[in-house]
């Protein structure tokens, strides 16, 4: 939002060093405050240069042609700029346009994520990597949680997912350099299969997306976007070491860049392992049961994570390229005294080690290939995308027999298999000065099979087909219109499945039988929807207004149309429905922002109608003594939305506070007056920054206090529980240090979550459903070192 | 400044105070149901012969209206499970089920009563296995929520 008032000069001076070649050397500063700014990126055809910490550059080039640069920096509009060596003699001076008025090209090359932000008049926040490095947590989603409006469904200390509002599971996509991820995000205990630490640059819709994303994105996006390219000639590496005393983890991440010319390469390796985490508490009182624990220890969620990616990447300034090849691998415990909700014994002496991890079990691999090519051309910018993606997920639980289910041979409960491949084109154009015209094709064919001897969702393949277009029509200077249409086609294909023993059935002639009981049938079904989205941005002094109009929509999955299952450990029997049609949401965006200095203060309300919500209802029936839960749909409505404000209270203190609330109501069906599940209590956080004089070698030193102020969750629907609220204090501290001449500042951060250690229960946790509160006091240390 | 100041204040404090328990008209209370009364049966650790017919009784209750119960037994000869109630069970030796006693009965509750006890008959067959045994009870009410117990028995030759 800074980004809005600042803009940059760029002072260039040229002396003629040779007869063949110039030394150009210029500097960047920041139009406001005149400081120098580090780490600009100067990007050119075959070369590219980084500001140093006086904000100082040099570049040589060859005196025969004139050479184009990109300048690029994290919160500052993009500029672009032609240097001609042989007219360079004197001093250049060029002042980039404020962000606000830079609107004018739909870029697909090295926008800030603040910038992106405020292009779009649907309500998003960009995330840079500074945003991560000070606030990091054990998943990307913990750490992302501290943007009001995003909240997380997690499974014990290393694994979560994205809730954006609410909105959760299948609603939210989550984007990686242009591809969905695809993996088993209805599962309630799947957590996001990505490298934290490879993130450096992510976009966060808060609202409808389906117009440039398709089926899924009715509650946001989580969008992932590929690294700065380094700059040409340079190589650098860095190496990240974390250790956190709740859970024991011990984590190192190594991560290098370099370029050429033309080519550039990234590589990161990661290796994380933690013990069981701890509860502030001895005993948990599940319903009439006690499990006693050991040194506050849950019992068997201990885990791992190793990650590996690399990228190799072309650049010049007619085409940039990339491909991405990454592979994510995990394996963590599930808490061994309750199963789902139900009641476990065992003969494994789960209390021998806090760091092994016995049944029950999940392990998961992530492969991912991704390719992105985009074209530059005179008139028309053409953007490329392909995927593969490969998901293979196990849990595995002791074998004991259930219901008409012998025990089985072994612990492979269930097997999911899913090959994704992913296939997006966009042309990018101005037919005049006022509109940027973007139309698009986006393909994408999944393969899901199942394995092991438990049931939950059938076998399916979808195949999606959409094509959109959406014209950015500048108005004048301030005022911005956003609109487009999109149609999707869609294909699911179920396959039949049968229980592998037999169930009694008795029949109505008094006699009983022994049947392979069909769980699921071989059905075709198909969908087609239209998504729509228009909205404006207006920018006027210190201020933006935004307001969109959106509608999107969810194909139904596989489970909630075809599934007809035990869920044994959720006590419940799930029955889809093959009628279902697609999730349709209509949702109304305002965003007032006001940023003057450092002081900022913003609102952002929404309200939500779904014409038909697709809820998994606990019904009043039972099938073999286990409650039936239906799928069907329901009208709904939600609103809500986020408030912010922040102020430097002294040059050195800053106090910053946001308020995040949703409302939800299903409006018609068997629930009617009921909420949506999931629905996040309102919370806000005060957080207070204060700036420390250097202290030896540690210099920036920022000491960071947040107070989390959640209220109870009162508002339910059936089975879940009533949450009460809870205050939650952290603390941080991040400071920088040099630890070797040569390379940039080593960065050291100390935090301490829950430092009262707190017992409280988050209400969008899979472990609140039996009443395992969140993890107690943590005390972290992270140190990042650069080479 | 002062005033922006004072406005953060003012918001930091609202959000402290902001607390408001709403009085809801919906049904959020779960049903019950309970063995643990005279006649209820069977009690933690009750001992059952093959051969025998037993009168299973458990009281459930709810604030509208009672919907269905389901009534299931299922062998704990690996002792994966442990029941609800207060006293421990002396348990048999691990061992493998052969022909194990699987019992999935489900009944529905006329007139959506506030109380009722349900009344079932069961016969033990003479040639299930014998040892430890889980018996589970639950009930849902007319809104969709679900109310549970289980007890530990023993059917013994």
């Amino acid at each position: 939002m800074r980004a809005l008032i600042l803009s940059l000069f760029i002072g260039l001076s040229v002396s003629v060093f040779a007869q063949q070649s110039v030394t150009i050397k210029g500097w960047v500063i920041d139009q406001n405050t005149q400081q120098p700014l580090e780490g600009v990126n100067i990007v050119g055809v075959n070369s590219s240069f980084i500001s140093d910490a006086k904000g100082a550059f040099t570049i040589e080039l060859p005196r025969q042609r004139s050479y184009r640069f990109r300048i690029t920096h994290l919160g500052y509009a993009e500029q672009e700029v032609i240097v001609d060596p042989k007219d360079f003699d004197e001093i250049l001076m060029i002042a980039l346009l404020p962000e606000a008025t830079s609107l004018d090209e739909i870029e697909l090359f090295g926008k800030t994520p603040q910038q992106r932000a405020q292009e779009l008049s649907s309500i998003s926040v960009g995330v840079s990597k500074t945003f991560l490095d000070n606030n990091r947590e054990n998943s990307l989603m913990q750490t992302l949680k501290k943007i009001p409006g995003v909240s997380t469904i997690t499974i014990g200390s290393g694994q979560s997912k994205p809730v954006i509002r609410g909105l959760g599971f299948n609603r939210v996509s989550v984007v990686q350099n242009g591809i969905k991820h695809e993996a088993q995000q209805w599962g309630n205990d799947h957590g996001l299969e990505i490298d934290q630490y490879a993130v450096e640059d992510l976009q966060i819709i808060k609202g409808p997306a389906s117009l440039l994303y398709g089926s899924d994105a009715i509650g946001g996006i989580v969008d992932i976007r590929p690294p700065k390219i380094p700059a040409a000639q340079s190589f650098s590496a860095e190496l990240n070491l974390a250790s956190e005393t709740n859970n024991e983890l011990r984590s190192v991440s190594a991560g290098f860049r370099g370029r050429g010319d033309q080519w550039y390469y990234r590589g990161r390796l990661t290796y994380r392992d933690y013990g069981d985490f701890k509860v502030p508490t001895d005993q948990i009182n599940y319903e009439s049961y006690v499990f006693e624990l050991v040194d506050n220890q849950l019992r068997n969620t201990a885990g791992f994570e190793a990650n590996a990616s690399f990228s190799l990447g072309y650049v010049s300034d007619r085409v940039k390229s990339e491909t991405l090849v990454s592979n994510v691998n995990g394996k963590n415990g599930f808490f061994a005294n309750a199963h789902g909700l139900e009641v476990r014994s065992s003969s494994i002496d789960y209390d021998r080690s806090n760091r092994d991890i016995d049944l029950p079990f999940h392990n998961v691999n992530h492969f991912k290939l991704i390719h992105n090519t985009t074209w530059y051309g005179n008139a028309h910018t053409l953007q490329l995308d392909l995927g593969y993606q490969n998901n293979q997920r196990e849990e595995h639980s002791e074998a004991v027999a259930h219901g008409y289910m012998p025990v089985p041979p072994n612990t492979r409960e269930r097997v999911f298999t899913k090959n994704t491949f992913t296939f997006n084109l966009q042309d990018n154009f101005k037919p005049n000065s006022k509109h940027d015209i973007s139309i698009g094709l986006n393909s994408e064919l999944q393969d899901n099979q199942i394995g092991g001897w438990g049931f939950l969702i059938p076998q399916f393949l979808r195949w999606t087909l959409g094509g959109f277009a959406f014209d950015h029509y500048r108005v004048n200077e301030d005022f911005h219109l956003q609109g487009g249409l999109r149609y999707d086609w869609g294909l699911i294909q179920t396959k039949e499945h049968f229980d592998w023993y037999r169930s009694r059935i008795d029949n109505p002639d008094q006699t009983t039988s022994y049947v392979y009981a069909q769980r699921s049938r071989n059905q075709t079904l198909d969908f087609g929807n239209v998504s729509a989205s228009l909205g404006f941005s207006y920018l006027k002094n210190f201020t933006t207004i935004k307001m969109n109009l959106g509608k999107s929509f969810r194909m139904p999955l596989a489970n909630e149309l075809a599934s007809d299952g035990v869920n044994y450990h959720m006590y419940r029997f799930e029955r889809g429905a093959i009628d279902l049609d697609s999730e349709v949401s209509y949702q109304l965006d305002v965003e007032v922002d006001h940023a003057r200095g450092t002081f900022v203060a913003g609102v952002s309300p929404f309200f939500n109608y779904f014409e038909n919500f697709i809820y998994l209802n606990p019904t009043t029936e039972y099938y073999e003594t286990l409650q039936v839960y239906q799928y069907m749909q329901t009208q709904a409505m939600r609103f809500g939305g986020e408030l912010w404000i922040g102020e430097n209270l002294t040059s050195d203190l800053r106090i910053d506070a946001t308020l995040e609330y949703v409302y939800t109501e299903q409006t018609s069906g068997p629930k009617k007056g009921f909420t949506l599940p999931f629905n996040p209590p309102l919370s806000g956080l005060i957080s207070l920054s204060q700036k420390l004089p250097n202290l030896g070698g540690f210099k920036n030193i920022q000491l960071m206090a947040d107070l989390r102020l959640t209220d109870a969750q009162n508002r339910i629907v059936p089975p879940e529980e009533k949450t009460p609220g809870y205050q939650l204090l952290n603390f941080s501290l991040n400071t920088q240090f040099k630890w070797n001449r040569t390379a940039d500042d080593a960065r050291l951060r100390l935090k301490v979550n829950n430092v009262l250690n707190t017992p409280f229960f988050d209400h969008t946790s899979f472990y609140r459903l039996i009443d395992v509160p969140e993890p107690g006091r943590n005390i972290a240390l992270a140190l990042n070192l650069p080479i | 400044m002062i005033k922006k100041i004072h406005l953060i204040v003012f918001f930091a404090l609202g959000l402290i105070v902001f607390g408001c328990t709403e009085t809801s008209e919906l049904d959020e209370e779960k049903p019950t149901i309970s063995v643990s009364y005279a006649q209820g049966f069977p009690q933690a650790c009750a001992q059952l012969k093959r051969g025998e017919t037993y009168t299973f009784r458990a009281k459930a209750s709810d604030n509208l209206g009672l919907a269905s119960y389901s009534l299931g037994i299922h062998h704990n000869f690996d002792q994966h499970t442990h029941d609800d109630q207060p006293e421990a069970c002396e348990m048999d030796a691990v061992k493998s089920p052969d022909n194990p006693l699987t019992l999935l009965n489900t009944y529905s509750v006329e007139g959506a009563p506030l109380e009722d006890e349900l009344t079932i008959s069961i016969s033990i067959p003479n040639n299930v296995d014998p040892g430890d045994y889980h018996c589970a009870f639950s009930v849902t009410d007319v809104t969709g929520w679900q109310g549970r117990t289980s007890v530990d028995i023993k059917i013994i030759e």
